[in-house]
C-alpha cells in the first residue's frame, strides 16, 4: 500500500496540511477557551464561524466585488480591504458570541450541564436554518480570488535540476523547434492541412517525434530537481493566525485579564469569591473565541474558498472540535496542537490515496488518542465527579 | 406485581399493537402510516438512549450509529437471504430484529469499552466519532450502496411489530428499574465512586447499559430498513442522533414517560409544520417578536415568582394572552412595511427554524426537561382526580 506514494511529495503536503491546521486551531481555540472557563461544548461555535464568512462575504460586496459590479469595474483587492474584512468579521462574531452566551447560556448555568448543551444545538440549528432563511445560498463567486491579491503562488526551488539533464533539455527543445520551423514552412505551401502530400507527412511525423522527444526530457529535467510551492494565501493564512495566537498566548499569561480567565478556568465558583468578575470573564471569554472563529472564517472563505451556505460551518465545527478535544480540551496550546496534527493528518490521507476516509480519519485518531491518554494530548485526565 | 395486573399488561399491549396494525394499515394513506411506523422506531430510539444517557449517565450522542448498524446488517442479509416460501414475513422480520439488535449490541460493546476509561465529555465526542465512522465506511463500500443507497430490501411492513418494539423496550427499562440490577444502573449516574464502595460492578453496569440500549436501536435500524426498503448513509446523519438526545434530555433525563412523549412530539412537529401555508415576512417579524417577550416575561417569573400555584398560573397566562396581543399589533403594524409584506416564507422552510426555537425555548424556561425525573404512573393519576388542583408540569 505504500509502494505507490510519491515519498517527494511529502514535504508539499506538510505544507499544505499546515494551512489547514491552521484554520482547524483557530477554531478550535474558540471552543477549547468556553469549555475551559464554562465546561460546556459550544456546538454554535461553528455557526459563529458561518456567520464569519457571511460577513466577510458583504464587507467584501460592500468594497464593490459583487460579481454583476466586478463585471463592470474589475479591480483587484488591496491588504487594506483585507484588514478591513477580517476586523468586520472578527468584530461581528465577537458580537454573536456575547449575544448567544447573554441570552442562551447565562441563564443555563446553574442547570445540569446536558440541559445548556442541547440549548446549544438548538442554537446552533436556529442559525443555521434561520440563517438560511435571510442569507444568500451560495452566493457566486464564493469570495473570490479577486478580492485577495494573493492569488498567486512562491515557488521555492530547493534543488536545482542536474545540469547534463537540464542540458539535454534544452537541445531537444530547439530541435523541436527546427522541426516545428520546418513543418510550418511545408505547410505554407500545401494545399490543404488535412491532405498533406508525402513530404509533408514526412516533416509532421518528424515533427510529432521531436515534440515527444522534447516532452519527455523537459519531465526528466523537471524531476531531477525539486521544489517546494507555497500558495502566497496559504502563507498569509498562517502568518495571521501565529500573529493571532502570540496576541491570544500575552493576554492569557501576561494580563490581569488572562489571570482571571486562568482562574475561572481552574475552578469557576472559588474564582468569584476571590473578587473576580465572572460574568465579564465569561463575555471576554466568548468575545476572544468568537472573534478567532472570525478570522478564520474570513480567511477560510478568501483564500479557500469553499462555497458559502448557512451549512459551511457544520463540518469545520466539528473537526475543529475533535481537534481540541485531542489537543485536551480547556487546554489552549493543546487547541493549536490538535488543530494542525489534525490539518497534517487530512492532508496525508488524501495524499495517501484514501480521500473518501478523509472526514473518518480526525474521528479514528482521536479514539485511539484517547483510548491511550483519556484527557487528550496536553490535558490532564482528571476524575470527573458526577 | 400480581399475576392480574401482569396478566392484564400484556393483554393490553397486544391488543394496542392488533388496534393500531389494523386501524392504520386499513383505514389511512400510505405517507400517514409511514409516520406512525417511523414514530414508533423514534420511541425505541430514545426510550433506548434514555437507559444509557439518563439512567446510567452515561453521555452518549451517536445513537444513530446503532440505528444505522442495525439497518444495513438486517437489510444486507435480507436482501442476499429472504425467501418469500420459507417462513411468513413477520418471522423472518423477527430474526432479522434480532440478528440487527445482535450487531448493533456488539458495536455498543465496541463503544461501551472506552467509557470505562473516559467520562463525560470525552465519552460523548467518542461516542460522536464512531458514528461518524460507521456513516462514512458505509458510504464508501460498494457491497453496502455506497453514498446512494442499499436498495431492494424486501418489503415487510408491520406496524405491530414496530409498536410491540416500543412496548418490549419500554417495558424492559421499566422493569430494570425495578430490580436491583436497574437500581445499581441509577447508582452509577449518581455517583460512581461511591456505588462501586457498595458493591455494584460500575464497568458491568456501564456496558451492559451500552449493550441493552444499542441493541434496541439496531433492532429499529431492521425494521426501518424492511419498512422503507432502500436506505442511505444520510439517514443516520449526526443530526439524528442531537434528535434522539433531545428527545431524552426534553422529556427528563431519565424518566421514560417524557422520553415517549418528547420523541412523539418533536416527531410530529416538523412533520406537521412541513404543510404549514406561507406566511408573510411581516407575520414572521411580529410573531418573532412576540415569542421572544413571552420567553423573557416568563423566565423572569419561572425564576422570580414564587408565589402559590394560581397566582403563578394566572401569571403565565396573562404573560401568554398579553404577547399574544402584542403579536396581533406588531402584525397589523409591520404590514404596512412594504418589503417584509411582500416577503414570504413557507412552512417547509420554517419548520426546523421553528424546532430550533422549540428547543431553546423549552430549555430555557425548563431545563430540567417537561417531566424532569417523574414517571407516569396510575397513582398519580388517582391523585390528579382526587384533588383536581395543580398540573404537575409547573411543581418546580
Amino acid at each position: 500500500m505504500w509502494a505507490g506514494l510519491d515519498w517527494g511529495q511529502l514535504p508539499q503536503q506538510l505544507i499544505f496540511g499546515l494551512g489547514i491546521g491552521a484554520i482547524y486551531a483557530l477554531i478550535a481555540l474558540g471552543y477549547t477557551m468556553v469549555y475551559g472557563v464554562l465546561r460546556l461544548i459550544n456546538f454554535a461555535h461553528g455557526e459563529v464561524f458561518m456567520l464569519g464568512a457571511y460577513t466577510a462575504l458583504f464587507t467584501s460586496w460592500w468594497f464593490g466585488f459583487r460579481p454583476e459590479d466586478l463585471l463592470k469595474t474589475p479591480q483587484q483587492g488591496t491588504i487594506l480591504i483585507l484588514l478591513i474584512m477580517i476586523l468586520a468579521s472578527m468584530v461581528f462574531c465577537a458580537l454573536i458570541g456575547v449575544i448567544i452566551e447573554r441570552f442562551a447560556y447565562r441563564p443555563m448555568r446553574n442547570q445540569p450541564r446536558i440541559a445548556s448543551l442541547i440549548t446549544a444545538i438548538g442554537v446552533s440549528l436556529l442559525l443555521q436554518y434561520g440563517g438560511a432563511l435571510i442569507l444568500p445560498n451560495s452566493p457566486p463567486p464564493a469570495i473570490s480570488s479577486k478580492v485577495s491579491p494573493f492569488a498567486d503562488q512562491i515557488t521555492l526551488q530547493i534543488r536545482p535540476p542536474d545540469a547534463a539533464l537540464a542540458q539535454a533539455a534544452e537541445e531537444k527543445k530547439k530541435e523541436f523547434e527546427v522541426a516545428n520551423t520546418a513543418f510550418e514552412k511545408q505547410l505554407a505551401s500545401e494545399k490543404s492541412r488535412f491532405d498533406l502530400s508525402p513530404a509533408g507527412k514526412e516533416l509532421r511525423d518528424a515533427r510529432l517525434e521531436a515534440e515527444r522527444e522534447n516532452k519527455k526530457a523537459q519531465d526528466a529535467a523537471l524531476a531531477s530537481g525539486y521544489k517546494l510551492i507555497v500558495p502566497s494565501g496559504q502563507l498569509i493564512m498562517l502568518l495571521t493566525t501565529v500573529i493571532l495566537m502570540t496576541m491570544l498566548y500575552f493576554l492569557v499569561m501576561k494580563t490581569k485579564t488572562g489571570r482571571a480567565m486562568r482562574a475561572v478556568s481552574h475552578d469557576f465558583d472559588s474564582a468569584g469569591l476571590m473578587g473576580i468578575n465572572v460574568n465579564s470573564i465569561v463575555t471576554i471569554t466568548f468575545v476572544i473565541g468568537s472573534a478567532l472563529a472570525g478570522a478564520g472564517a474570513m480567511m477560510n472563505a478568501t483564500f479557500v474558498g469553499t462555497p458559502l451556505t448557512t451549512f459551511y460551518g457544520v463540518q469545520l465545527g466539528v473537526k475543529a472540535f475533535v481537534a481540541a478535544v485531542l489537543g485536551g480540551i480547556g487546554n489552549i496550546p493543546g487547541a493549536v496542537l490538535g488543530g494542525i496534527l489534525m490539518g497534517v493528518a487530512e492532508t496525508l490521507v488524501v495524499w495517501a490515496g484514501y480521500s473518501q476516509y478523509k472526514d473518518a480519519i480526525a474521528f479514528l485518531i482521536l479514539i485511539l488518542v484517547l483510548l491511550v491518554r483519556p484527557g487528550g494530548l496536553l490535558g490532564s485526565a482528571k476524575v470527573e465527579k458526577v | 406485581m400480581n399475576l392480574p395486573i401482569r396478566l392484564g399488561s400484556f393483554l393490553a399491549a397486544a391488543l394496542f399493537c392488533w388496534g393500531i396494525q389494523t386501524w392504520a394499515m386499513g383505514s389511512l394513506p400510505f405517507n400517514l402510516q409511514r409516520l406512525i411506523a417511523l414514530a414508533g422506531l423514534y420511541v425505541v430510539l430514545a426510550v433506548s438512549l434514555n437507559l444509557i444517557n439518563g439512567i446510567t449517565g452515561q453521555f452518549s450522542i451517536g445513537h444513530a450509529a446503532f440505528y444505522q448498524v442495525g439497518a444495513y446488517l438486517a437489510g444486507y442479509f435480507s436482501i442476499h437471504n429472504f425467501n418469500p416460501q420459507g417462513m411468513p414475513p413477520w418471522l423472518w422480520l423477527i430474526l432479522m430484529m434480532i440478528l440487527g439488535a445482535l450487531g448493533a449490541s456488539l458495536a455498543g460493546l465496541v463503544v461501551g469499552l472506552p467509557s470505562l476509561r473516559l467520562r463525560g465529555d470525552y465519552l460523548a465526542i467518542v461516542t460522536l466519532g464512531f458514528g461518524e465512522i460507521i456513516r462514512i465506511f458505509v458510504q464508501n463500500t460498494k457491497e453496502l450502496g455506497g453514498s446512494y443507497a442499499l436498495d431492494k430490501i424486501p418489503k415487510i411492513q408491520s406496524l405491530w411489530l414496530i409498536w410491540g418494539l416500543a412496548i418490549v423496550c419500554i417495558a424492559v427499562c421499566r422493569n430494570l428499574l425495578k430490580t436491583a440490577h436497574g437500581l445499581s444502573f441509577l447508582a452509577v449516574r449518581e455517583d460512581e465512586v461511591a456505588s462501586s464502595a457498595m458493591g455494584v460492578n460500575v464497568t458491568k453496569v456501564k456496558v451492559m447499559a451500552f449493550v441493552l440500549g444499542s441493541g434496541f436501536a439496531g433492532a429499529a435500524g431492521a425494521l426501518l430498513a424492511h419498512w422503507e426498503t432502500s436506505i442511505t448513509p444520510q439517514t443516520f446523519s449526526m443530526d439524528v442522533s442531537f434528535i434522539i438526545l433531545t428527545m431524552v434530555v426534553l422529556g427528563g433525563t431519565g424518566s421514560i414517560t417524557g422520553s415517549v412523549l418528547a420523541a412523539l412530539v418533536l416527531f410530529y412537529l416538523p412533520e406537521y409544520l412541513r404543510n404549514v401555508s406561507a406566511i408573510s415576512g411581516s407575520t414572521l417579524v411580529a410573531v418573532t417578536l412576540s415569542v421572544i417577550t413571552a420567553v423573557a416575561v416568563m423566565k423572569r417569573l419561572v425564576d422570580h415568582y414564587h408565589r402559590p400555584m394560581k397566582q403563578r398560573v394566572i401569571a403565565y397566562l396573562a404573560t401568554i394572552v398579553g404577547s399574544a396581543i402584542l403579536g396581533v399589533v406588531l402584525n397589523i403594524a409591520f404590514r404596512g412595511v412594504e418589503s417584509l409584506a411582500k416577503a414570504s416564507f413557507t412552512g417547509d422552510k420554517l419548520r426546523l427554524v421553528i424546532f430550533a426555537t422549540t428547543l431553546i425555548i423549552l430549555m430555557l424556561l425548563r431545563p430540567q426537561g417537561i417531566f424532569a425525573h417523574h414517571e407516569f404512573s396510575w397513582d398519580w393519576v388517582r391523585r390528579l382526580f382526587r384533588r383536581p388542583a395543580p398540573t404537575p408540569g409547573a411543581t418546580s
